[in-house]
């Protein structure tokens, strides 16, 4: 189910004690085995050893910023900052949340490291609390998750060994694309609905019920338990001096399969994708971007490389799309998914969403109208940078990307042509419409 | 009343801009009404109307700005720099004068919110926005007798039409804030306006 890919000077290797190489998953030898020690209790505390607690607030603020730990919920925000910006907080005040929503239908990292080392979230969540001074730790993990996960049973039984100096609850988040942003995850775990709150204050101010509130993405936090017990040093091995550390990453492949990979920064994406049967990629999930699987070829995984030319590792989701597929028909239904997933709270989300979605199908769609492209420019250009949250932004960064790299195929499509031969969908996109329920 | 001559052209241009303003508020007030609703005009996609809002706003600033300046360079009545913003302290027309000051004041700090709104929270730029209702009045009457262009003729027609339009607009807006959808239900229905969702009865 995971395969572990390091960077190319980095060969497959048996983990050396808890330090080796893959750092998050269990090795592949273990999957097989239910006891593998991400899952397992005393396996795991015989390979890492009890939670590394430093006994005062703010010691591993520093190793954090010596690591160079960056977000991995996608948009690779410095970890020290958030730290040190909820640590200013009276001791005891401030709120810690794990956030495993996980709303990127193309995305399931989260979730396989929920399945595949729950320790190292849990460790990380009271490191970070700790860290902070934190008097409160919340799990905020998707609700579909809950009978695939054994969460219920991991925390008694960390209590039976002494672990969590917190307690920690669980809140169980709605399965929708919003529910992880920041400000409708401090909504939703105050008891509101999940959806993105206008901002300021920024949640590290004023988050849970009113609290300075430290979010972070349960892979940054699993990061964060390492880089306490091997250190800021052990953390560079791996990735590049400015994006150091591996990553998560879930693959689909042209041919349909899809793993969660830990990847070193820094790694080529033909080593991560197979680009023989594919077209275009897409990086960084639906509010990522597409490239042309040649261009793709000649890239590593590392915002310093996907940045300038428009797009970022985000979450790390990369997608092969086939060349049997139309990547207007992926990109037509990945946009009327987006637009449903707006909370119609900001008029240009609400408004501007789905009349781009609408100018996208009629595009994906046998000789569109010769006005729809230009729509579209003056559409995405009206709802940029308007939103209380980045959901217009990331939809028009995802759809000016698709305009850019299916050129040819627009021009077929005018023809009344398309050059997929099978309509057989390929990206995941949650069937049904919302209502309000959904929301929390 | 005499010609346009050098010493009465900035008095004439104050009477003139002051005219054009009211239409544009007037305007940008609807327009405002229709964007809080969601409302369309003909010939424009939804979210253009916010961009219209904004621009015709922008436009009503310049014009207020002229308006303001050339009323107080001119030398037929004396009104002074402070008379712009401190209300009921000018010599000539103090109270009429005043209310454009009022005015004036409450639009300036509608502006300078909504400049800012990234930076002060929806909450404060949302209670701040409400005070275009205020302004707008306070401007309908300073604009009626601060001069006595309006209280007669043609203009007085346009005046009339303004306030109509103001109240019409704002009818259609409580109507609608009684009628409208529930935020959740607002994407899928326009969705389906747009044929890429089945409406709500066909699920």
């Amino acid at each position: 189910m995971s395969p572990v890919i390091a960077g190319a000077t980095q060969a497959r290797q048996a983990p050396a004690g808890g330090g080796g190489f893959p750092r998050l998953l269990p090795p592949p030898t273990h999957l097989p085995n239910p006891s593998s020690p991400g899952a397992d209790l005393r396996a795991y505390l015989g390979l890492h050893g009890p939670v590394p607690y430093r006994d005062s607030a703010g010691a591993l603020i520093g190793e954090v910023r010596a690591a160079g730990l960056t977000g991995r919920g996608g948009a690779a925000f410095p970890v020290h900052r958030k730290l040190e910006a909820v640590a200013a907080a009276r001791p005891g005040r401030a709120i810690v949340v794990g956030n495993a929503a996980e709303g990127e239908p193309a995305s399931h990292k989260d979730e396989a490291l929920l399945f595949l080392a729950p320790h190292l979230i849990l460790d990380g969540l009271q490191l970070a609390a700790e860290a902070v001074g934190a008097g409160r730790a919340v799990l905020y993990v998707r609700g579909d998750l809950r009978a695939r996960t054994r969460l219920d049973d991991y925390l008694p039984e960390r209590d039976a060994y002494g672990l969590d100096r917190l307690p920690v609850e669980i809140v169980w988040s709605p399965h929708r694309f919003l529910a992880g942003e920041e400000s409708a995850l401090a909504s939703r775990v105050s008891g509101g609905p999940a959806v993105p709150q206008f901002t300021p204050p920024r949640v590290f101010e004023r988050g849970v019920d009113g609290r300075p509130t430290l979010v972070q993405n349960v892979e940054t936090l699993a990061h964060l338990a390492l880089i306490a017990r091997y250190g800021p040093g052990w953390f560079r091995a791996l990735g590049t001096p400015d994006e150091p550390g591996s990553m998560l990453c879930t693959l689909r492949q042209a041919s349909g399969s899809v793993d969660v990979a830990e990847a070193a920064i820094g790694t080529p994406l033909a080593t991560l994708l197979d680009l023989s049967a594919a077209g275009a990629v897409l990086v960084g999930g639906y509010h990522g971007a597409w490239l042309p699987a040649a261009q793709a070829a000649g890239l590593t995984l590392s915002n310093a490389q996907l940045r300038p030319i428009g797009a970022f590792t985000g979450a790390g989701v990369l997608a092969a799309l086939p060349t049997d597929r139309c990547g207007l028909i992926e990109s037509a239904r990945v946009a009327r998914y987006l637009a449903l997933e707006s909370a119609g709270q900001c008029g240009p989300c609400l408004n501007g969403l789905p009349s781009i979605a609408a100018a996208m199908a009629e595009l994906a769609d046998n000789r569109p109208h010769p006005r729809v492209l230009d729509d579209l420019g003056r559409w995405a250009g009206l709802v940029e940078g308007r939103g209380a949250c980045h959901h217009p932004d990331g939809t028009v960064r995802f759809l000016r990307s698709a305009l850019r790299v299916f050129g040819p195929e627009i021009r077929l499509h005018q023809q009344g042509r398309c050059s997929a031969a099978t309509a057989r969908p390929f990206l995941p996109v949650p069937a049904g419409p919302s209502t309000e329920a959904d929301w929390s | 009343m005499s010609g346009i001559t050098s010493t009465t052209a900035l008095w004439y241009a104050s009477r003139a801009t002051g005219v054009v303003s009211l239409i544009l508020l007037s305007a940008v007030m609807i327009i405002g009404m229709l964007v809080n609703r969601q409302g369309r005009l003909p010939g424009l996609p939804r979210f253009a109307v916010l961009g219209l809002h904004r621009n015709l706003s922008l436009l009503a600033v310049a014009f207020v700005a002229v308006h303001v300046l050339t009323a107080v360079t001119d030398s037929f009545v004396s009104i002074s720099l402070a008379a712009i913003v401190i209300p009921f302290i000018s010599s000539y027309e103090p109270l009429w004068l005043g209310l454009g000051a009022v005015s004036l004041d409450l639009m300036a700090a509608v502006i300078v919110t909504s400049l800012l709104r990234r930076h002060i929270g929806r909450r404060v730029w949302r209670a701040v926005h409400w005070l275009a209702y205020a302004s707008w009045p306070v401007a309908v009457v300073h604009s009626i007798y601060s001069s006595h262009d309006m209280q007669s003729g043609p203009l007085l027609y346009l005046g009339l039409v303004c306030i109509a339009a103001v109240l019409g607009a704002l009818g259609w807006r409580l109507i609608r804030a009684r009628t409208g959808l529930p935020r959740a239900d607002r994407v899928p229905q326009l969705m389906a306006d747009r044929g890429l969702l089945a409406r709500a009865g066909d699920r």
